[in-house]
């Protein structure tokens, strides 16, 4: 964009911030996570009960969950259909805030529903600000952002902890028994329940006026939640400072027709991440390059819905750094080889093309330098370590056998021969003995394929292992081996055409050690894989991911998947160019049957929302 | 590789494995006896498998075999401690998942005191309400039986969506006597041809939805063999 098109942008969105306050005017900067839906009017249908069900509800759906909103729908919450309607996440490292900014149509129908919420503030510089419990609803002009400002529980700690030992406390936990096993391992909340005796619990100090830990700590949440929510009012109404005026990246981005806009700030979820509090602490200045390096790490998206499917289109930005790392990477050419070996009758597939030796070398270039200006003796032992490795690794041998590049593919679940112990009974006693015999159990079938040029590698691998042990058998043109699979199925390596395939489908290994040949993937759904750029994914839903066992997942990974469970079509991750500062993704999803676009949309928002949270 | 492998077996397995359970009780004429109880997973090896390789399923820790061994040493050591029971003995088959406990006991009171102590003190539950009521009662020519109440309290837990998983593993109880069966009242049951052992068979799920299914009460001759 040329400066003079920017500066016309710029002065478009002062102008409005200062003249219109809509919906998107009250997003906070602290937001990490937005996800504005810009055609809301088709969620007028949809219930309050159905809406409260999902996990982006969770942190305030308390005050719709009290009986006011019986049998009501969205559009009974005179809510202005005509607005975005933004769903809002953030952690930063003081506070996590999450909550709706919305348009009102009648406030009197909004009242109706949020009816435990008492007026704190009547004109905050033309906002009025209500609190009710846990959330705060702040209403100007037209629009209102419903929030819940949550201090996080380490700076909570370090203001207690502070306030406590400087009035010449000793350390509050003295008094309770280790949190910890026999063995050292710490328990998990059960058994400490389990172990611990209320009794062990501090009383309430002999001295009413004086406050225990907890007293104190609970004291500290409620000042800093306040000042928090106070730190936000002041931003947003006074320095007039929310998300779009502080990114214009976002402001850009929400300015979009598209029926959905994404926005994820990756680069302060980096400022969160616990697996850095060593670099934050220890070798701050490699942090900060670290968080340089990091710097522009953005996702941004718009959903399109259309008859029939839900797309929606990634852009990842990055900085310039970790871009020349990403295009060096990205920079490989499709391994046509891999489509001979995915069958056309595979449910779920993907393509992964990539070239490692490229971007090791790129990532050399790039981090070498910032770790060589580090002045630290372990980082330095660190340097000297990666710089004789890079000179005495044959990397020709290491980037010929693991190029980079892999493919995978399930192949829907089939029978498969274990044995079993079964008991047989004596009729004249009923007594019993136990006898082998057959089982069938199912398996999922799928193959993992690297592309690799030292086919050599893992053949003397094979061949010295199988000298170990009988279990690894040459069978010619694959490898056999058994009970590799949880100590009961075999599994097959397949050496040939340049390709590295592990597999534990016995068809792809005897008959189709060479390819598919006619039953191989082909037409339009190759075409599509071939064209992509690095990545490629396709999953038919009803046949994949409906056969996941969900108790097997995370809470997290669960909620994911249940908002596609049940569900039938198609699933099509496409990945676009990669440059220095951005890789394009298209993620597509066709759905057959009845159910509404407003429900698939909600159900992508909430899949989104709990995979960025 | 080992872990995405192991991930997407148990990602995609479907529901299919079973288990096969045996409860053997033998009463005596003095109302002393032996009971065994045999649980079978060997063709559920897969699936067995591939949960012990996790660290946590549905929110919970899975725990190692050494852990599960300790927890069974445990429950051994502490029913042998326990009035009236002798010759406690358990064999594992960590590789096939057959396990197999059998236990001699003074008397039918005997053996389900010691059983309901043991499992409090090894679940470190305070009470178990579902331990309140007693499956055995004998009066030498009269035995009333259900099943023994941790089995009841597991099988209740089971999710009935894993309906098919259920229909395949069995539940077979056993109770063999020193004098032959006068008759009994559960029409499922069977007599061996000895006259001298009553077996009944069910499924999991049946069990699940009528845990009545294997109460019987049997009656024995009065003269003695």
């Amino acid at each position: 964009m040329k400066p003079k098109s920017l500066f016309i942008c710029a002065l478009i969105i002062k102008l409005s911030a200062f003249n219109a306050q809509t919906s998107e005017f009250l997003i906070p900067s602290d937001a990490v996570t937005v996800f504005s839906i810009n055609n809301i009017s088709l969620l007028q249908k949809i219930s309050v009960e159905e809406l409260i069900t999902y996990e982006f509800m969770e942190e305030v759906h308390q005050e719709l969950f009290d009986g006011s909103t019986t049998g009501k729908t969205l559009k009974d919450l005179g809510l202005d259909f005509d607005q975005k309607l933004n769903v809002i996440y953030g952690k930063g490292l003081r506070n996590e805030i999450s909550g709706f900014s919305f348009g009102v149509k009648s406030t009197k129908q909004l009242f109706d529903v949020f009816d435990d919420f008492q007026l704190v503030h009547k004109d905050y510089h033309g906002a009025q600000v209500y609190g009710s419990f846990f959330n705060n609803l702040i209403i100007k002009d037209k629009a209102a952002l419903l929030i819940r400002v949550e201090p996080t529980m380490e700076f909570i700690d370090q203001m207690t902890d502070s306030i406590w030992y400087s009035r010449g406390n000793e350390s509050p936990f003295g008094n309770f028994p280790e949190n910890a096993a026999e063995d050292g391992a710490v328990m998990d909340e059960k058994v400490y329940d389990e172990n611990t005796e209320l009794s062990e619990f501090p009383q309430a100090s002999e001295d009413p006026n004086v406050k225990n830990y907890y007293e104190l700590r609970d004291s500290v949440q409620l000042l800093i939640q306040r000042k928090e929510i106070d730190i936000l009012l002041h931003e947003l109404f006074e320095k007039k400072q929310n998300l779009i005026t502080s990114d214009s990246r976002f402001a850009t981005q929400i300015q979009h027709n598209s029926e959905g806009v994404f926005y994820l700030d990756n680069s302060r979820n980096l400022e969160k991440a616990k697996g850095l509090w060593y670099f934050q602490t220890i070798l701050p200045t490699l942090y900060q390059d670290i968080k340089e390096l990091y710097t522009g790490n953005v996702i941004l998206g718009d959903m399109y819905l259309k008859e029939n499917s839900v797309e929606f289109v990634l852009n990842a930005c990055y900085g310039e750094k970790l871009g020349s790392i990403y295009q060096e990477m990205n920079d490989s050419r499709f391994d046509k080889n891999v489509l001979k070996y995915i069958p056309a009758s595979s449910t779920g597939y993907f393509t992964y093309n990539v070239d490692l030796r490229k971007a090791y070398e790129k990532a050399f270039e790039v981090i070498m330098p910032i770790l060589m200006d580090e002045k630290n003796a372990q980082i330095a032992m660190n340097v000297l370590t990666l710089e004789l490795l890079n000179e005495y690794i044959n990397k020709d041998a290491l980037f010929g056998t693991y190029k980079g590049s892999m493919f995978g593919f399930f192949n829907g679940v089939k029978k498969i021969k274990t044995k079993k112990i079964e008991f047989f009974y004596n009729e004249e006693t009923f007594e019993y003995g136990e006898r082998q015999a057959e089982a069938d159990e199912d398996m999922p079938i799928f193959a993992l394929g690297l592309s690799i040029d030292r086919t050599d590698i893992p053949e003397k691998i094979m061949k010295h292992l199988s000298r170990l042990t009988s279990k690894i058998k040459n069978m010619g043109d694959y490898w056999r081996m058994d009970n590799a699979i949880l100590d009961a199925a075999p599994v097959f390596l397949i050496n040939k055409n340049g390709l590295l395939i592990l597999t534990n489908d016995e068809d792809l290994a005897v008959n189709h050690f060479d390819g598919y040949g006619k039953e191989k993937l082909a037409g339009i759904n190759a075409k599509k894989a071939k064209k992509s750029g690095f990545m490629y994914g396709s999953i038919d839903i009803s046949e994949t991911l409906n056969r996941f066992p969900t108790d097997l997942l995370s809470p997290e990974q669960n909620e994911m998947i249940q908002a596609l469970k049940g569900k039938s079509g198609k699933l099509e991750l496409t990945s676009g160019e990669t440059t220095s500062t951005h890789t394009t993704f298209d993620l597509k999803y066709v759905y057959e049957g009845q159910e509404s676009s407003a429900k698939h949309l909600l159900d992508l928002i909430n899949t989104i929302y709990v995979v960025s949270k | 590789m080992y872990k995405l492998i192991v991930f997407l077996i148990i990602a995609l397995f479907g529901l299919s494995s079973c288990i096969e359970i045996i409860d053997d009780l033998t009463i005596r004429n003095d109302g002393s006896g032996t009971f065994k109880y045999t649980i079978n997973l060997s063709s559920s090896k897969i699936k067995v498998n591939s949960i012990l390789a996790l660290d946590s399923i549905d929110g919970k820790k899975v725990p190692r075999i050494d852990e599960i061994k300790q927890k069974i040493d445990q429950f051994v050591k502490t029913l042998d401690s326990q009035n009236g029971i002798s010759n406690v003995k358990l064999e594992e088959n960590f590789s096939e998942y057959i396990f197999k406990f059998q236990c001699d006991f003074a008397n039918v009171s005997a053996l389900q005191t010691a059983l309901k102590q043991t499992i409090l003190i090894v679940s470190k539950e305070k009470s178990l309400p579902q331990l309140d009521y007693n499956w055995l009662t004998w009066d030498g020519n009269k035995l009333v039986r259900s099943i023994p109440e941790i089995t009841e309290r597991k099988i209740s837990e089971i999710n009935l969506n894993d309906i098919e998983l259920l229909k395949k593993g069995t539940y077979t109880s056993i109770t063999r006597f020193e004098r032959e069966v006068d008759k009994f009242e559960n029409t499922f049951a069977q007599l061996s041809k000895s006259k001298m052992a009553v077996m009944i068979k069910t499924d999991v799920y049946r069990l699940k939805e009528n845990q009545n299914v294997l109460e019987n009460t049997i009656y024995l001759s009065t003269g003695k063999n």
